[in-house]
């Protein structure tokens, strides 16, 4: 008799038979573990303040994405449900959906106790996926839906599941085509606004990028430079023989400037050599500017991750570059302006690589939606 | 098997068909095996019980004597005194025949008290239950019936009463002021099941909302008793249920919405639809799903609705009030701080995981202002560390002891179906039939709109 992949029952916690039953477990369990806290005199509180829905289709990302929220207890106490299906179940198996629960203790956090169900689902579950996540989010707290891997647009469980949701997660660094799929995003997102808040890991990334950029212009007299840009160029970290390129996040920071000053699309993305862009956007006032995206090699860096950025800018007859670089080990930037081609100004600066736990934790403090993220999308939509 | 009945007592059943007191005493110790909370059964204990188990056949009149003779004989053997409690867990169509046979066979002893327990539904609409009502009267006196609304027998139900007047701090809001309105929400998971031949002809209407829905909405509603005792908080509930406005004529329309459930998963499982139940008409227009938006019209509630539904394989088994406040008057955080705050909520949730929580907003902690709505909660089985009595436990103890408190006095009866009957009729003589809904859905899209058109939206139950 053909039998699914066995789950691992001390990570995932014991298999129950419906939701009555997984209810009736994490409540025993509940009363145990606060018996127990009780003796020791540390009562233990019962805290969720959100429900976050982790959609995975390998065991591995599953168990990443569960240490991430057992490392995220203390700041965002959820109720986790993690849902790993497991689409190319093998013949003779029919669609069937189990579920385990365990309220695992978060490192140092022994005061509060989260809950942990992990629904596994086999085979072609498309139409009955949100009926087996549904009855397990915790009343009336909000519900985020962190979809790792590149989210099927179209596929009946992903809208079902963005109907119950007040803010998508994606990572646009797991897109195939992010260049295709990013746009698509953004359509949903605005096609639902109000109802779902969109956020992307790869934005949080790029936050010291945009801090560092701002900073350059808030120098009075650099910020002048700001109505006379005239290039742009960002470059993206890939392997060595670049085989993938993830230009999504470098996509992203000319979004975000495009959004932030009037930028509007002369001409569409043009693909230019080894997996980078070319292509030319008007200011406000008419000016073209020239954006190269270029792919880099760079050992240390996570691809996709933005290696450089080398904003041009030319004010009457003075002309003026500001240049950000990331140095490999230890990870640091550095930020140098040049007037007319002479260093004037240079500064080192840590540049913080977070872990995705952080990222996440990052975003889980937000509920509305994002508008800036959703203006760069924007943008980044129109010259697409 | 908690040593909660009197020391000498016996229970007697009976039935039409024929069983001996052994095979009746083997088929209670299996349900009891099954079904009782302290598991698994103490067989000392049951030997004990057992012993007050006695049956006897009832298919007719001779038998109905017979169970005289049995009723005298224990009276006389555990000095009893003839205190006698009728319980009838029987379908509706059985209670008036019961009825006068008890008075026939004159099964009321001549000392002691006799209270009757009758199941709802009581009647299937207004007449029929006054009808019935007369009967039982025929040979018990008012004080001596005990309708039985299991909700009202439930922990979280009592602790309405006890949340609202027992504290001092939730009354003075509970009003128009400061209330922008209640929702109630009895949903199930399960289908009709074995009910289809009952279900057929109740609908959601006369199975849930003439009784729970009806039951919870008084008790959140209702103005303070004077005393906690029968006669007062029922003087309240029947107010309370005669401010209700009718829904007639174009309210229908408007403020009512019926749903029948088609084929879809519930937990992941596929569940067919309504009409491909067993039993069930292929074209039935019974309603598995109703939602209404309610008025009470007194000086509290004036303005303030009150969005009641229920509904059978909607997507999980929950049973809750919720008790939406106003917002605050001046908002002086920006749009974008205030996008995670939602409306104060005090919720009591009946099912499962009983308890009640205030959802207010609070500071995120980060740098600068941003507001996230956040649960302050109460939860039964962490803070008491017991399980809660059966509601049926409670409520047959109650009715040994005599007290009506929370079982549903005849008038209150003919308030709910007042209530409920326009409705039932205003439906039966319209040409459509229910909304579609998939089972495992939260309802037909007609249920958002009866909400979503005064701004609101229902609660993710």
């Amino acid at each position: 008799m053909a039998q699914g992949v066995v789950v691992d029952t001390t990570f995932w916690g014991a298999r129950q038979g419906g939701v009555a039953a997984l209810e009736r477990e994490l409540t025993r369990l509940r009363r145990a573990q606060s018996a127990h806290a009780r003796e020791l005199g540390r009562p233990i509180a019962r805290a969720s303040v959100l429900n976050l829905i982790v959609y995975a289709d390998r065991e591995e990302h599953a168990r990443r994405a569960a240490r991430s929220i057992a490392d995220l207890a203390l700041r965002h106490p959820s109720r986790a449900i993690v849902v790993l299906v497991d689409r190319g179940a093998r013949e003779g198996l029919d669609e069937r959906i189990e579920m385990h629960c365990r309220l695992p203790i978060a490192d140092g956090a022994r005061l509060v106790c989260y809950e942990q169900i992990l629904v596994r689902a086999h085979g072609d579950v498309e139409d009955r996926l949100a009926s087996a996540v549904i009855p397990l989010l915790v009343p009336d707290l909000p519900v985020f839906l962190w979809w790792t891997g590149t989210p099927p647009l179209g596929s009946r469980s992903f809208g079902d599941l963005l109907r119950l949701t007040d803010r998508l997660v994606v990572d646009s660094a797991d897109f195939a085509r992010p260049e295709v799929t990013l746009p698509i995003i953004a359509n949903i997102s605005e096609a639902a606004r109000g109802r779902f808040g969109l956020t992307d890991l790869n934005w949080t990334r790029l936050t010291p990028w945009r801090e560092i950029a701002t900073a350059f212009f808030d120098v009075p007299s650099w910020r002048l430079f700001l109505d006379g840009i005239t290039g742009l160029r960002v470059g993206f970290a890939v392997d060595m023989d670049g085989r993938d390129i993830h230009p999504s996040q470098a996509l992203l920071f000319v979004g975000w400037l495009a959004s932030r000053l009037g930028w509007r699309p002369l001409e569409t993305l043009a693909p230019s050599e080894a997996g980078g862009l070319l292509f030319a956007i008007a200011r406000p006032d008419g000016a073209r500017i020239m954006v190269r995206v270029r792919p880099r090699f760079e050992r240390g860096l996570e691809e996709g991750d933005i290696s450089g950025v080398r904003i041009q800018a030319a004010r009457g007859r003075q002309l003026a570059e500001f240049v950000v670089k990331r140095q490999p080990s230890p990870r640091h930037q550095t930020a140098t302006v040049l007037l007319d081609g002479q260093p004037r100004w240079e500064r080192t600066m840590p540049l913080p690589s977070p872990a995705i736990v952080e990222l996440i934790g990052e975003e889980l403090s937000i509920l509305g939606s994002d508008r800036t993220y959703e203006a760069a999308l924007a943008a980044l939509v129109e010259l697409a | 098997m908690q040593r909660l009945l009197p020391a000498t007592f016996s229970i007697v059943g009976t039935a039409r068909k024929a069983l001996s007191h052994e095979e009746y005493r083997e088929e209670l110790h299996a349900a009891v095996a099954q079904h009782s909370r302290t598991r698994p059964l103490n067989e000392e204990v049951w030997h004990s019980f057992a012993e007050h188990l006695h049956f006897v056949a009832t298919p007719d009149d001779a038998g109905y004597e017979e169970l005289r003779r049995t009723l005298d004989q224990l009276d006389f053997a555990l000095g009893t005194h003839a205190n006698r409690l009728f319980y009838l867990a029987t379908p509706p169509p059985a209670y008036e025949p019961i009825v006068k046979a008890i008075g026939e066979h004159r099964l009321r002893g001549q000392t002691g008290w006799a209270r009757i327990v009758v199941e709802k539904p009581f009647g299937h609409d207004r007449e029929s239950a006054r009808a019935l009502n007369e009967v039982v009267h025929t040979v018990f006196r008012e004080d001596e019936v005990f309708r039985i609304d299991h909700y009202l027998g439930k922990e979280t139900v009592q602790n309405i009463l006890v949340l609202r007047f027992a504290n001092g701090i939730f009354e003075p809001i509970w009003n128009r002021q400061y209330v922008d309105h209640v929702q109630i929400t009895v949903a199930e998971t399960i289908g009709v099941e074995e009910r289809a031949g009952y279900y057929e002809q109740a609908g959601a209407m006369r199975d849930i909302v003439q009784n729970h829905l009806l039951q919870l909405l008084a008790l959140v509603s209702m103005e303070p008793p004077a005393a906690f005792d029968d006669k007062a908080v029922r003087d309240e509930k029947v107010k309370v249920m005669r401010a209700l406005r009718p829904i007639a004529g174009e309210d229908l329309a408007k403020n009512a919405v019926r749903g029948q459930y088609t084929r879809g998963f519930i937990e992941g499982v596929p569940v067919p639809g309504y009409r491909e139940e067993p039993g069930v008409a292929p074209d039935s227009r019974t309603e598995t799903y109703v939602a209404l938006k309610s008025w009470v019209d007194n000086w509290r509630w004036e303005g303030t609705p009150f969005y009641l539904r229920t509904g059978k394989r909607l997507p999980k088994h929950s049973t809750e009030i919720a008790i939406q406040f106003r917002v605050a008057p001046h908002q002086l955080f920006s749009r974008e701080a205030l996008a995670g705050l939602e409306p104060n909520a005090l919720v009591l949730r009946i099912q499962p995981d009983e308890g009640i929580s205030l959802k207010f907003g609070a500071k995120v902690p980060v740098q600068g202002i941003r507001i996230r709505a956040v649960n302050m909660d109460f939860d039964y089985g962490a803070s008491f560390m017991v399980d809660a009595p059966d509601a049926y436990e409670t409520l047959i103890l109650d009715a040994l002891r005599g007290d009506a408190t929370l079982f549903t006095r005849h008038d209150e009866v003919d308030e709910q179906w007042a209530f409920v009957d326009p409705i039932i009729k205003g439906w039966a003589e319209s040409p459509g039939g229910p909304a579609l809904y998939e089972a495992g859905t939260w309802g037909p899209v007609e249920a958002d709109n009866l909400i979503e058109r005064d701004g609101r939206e229902w609660r993710k139950a």
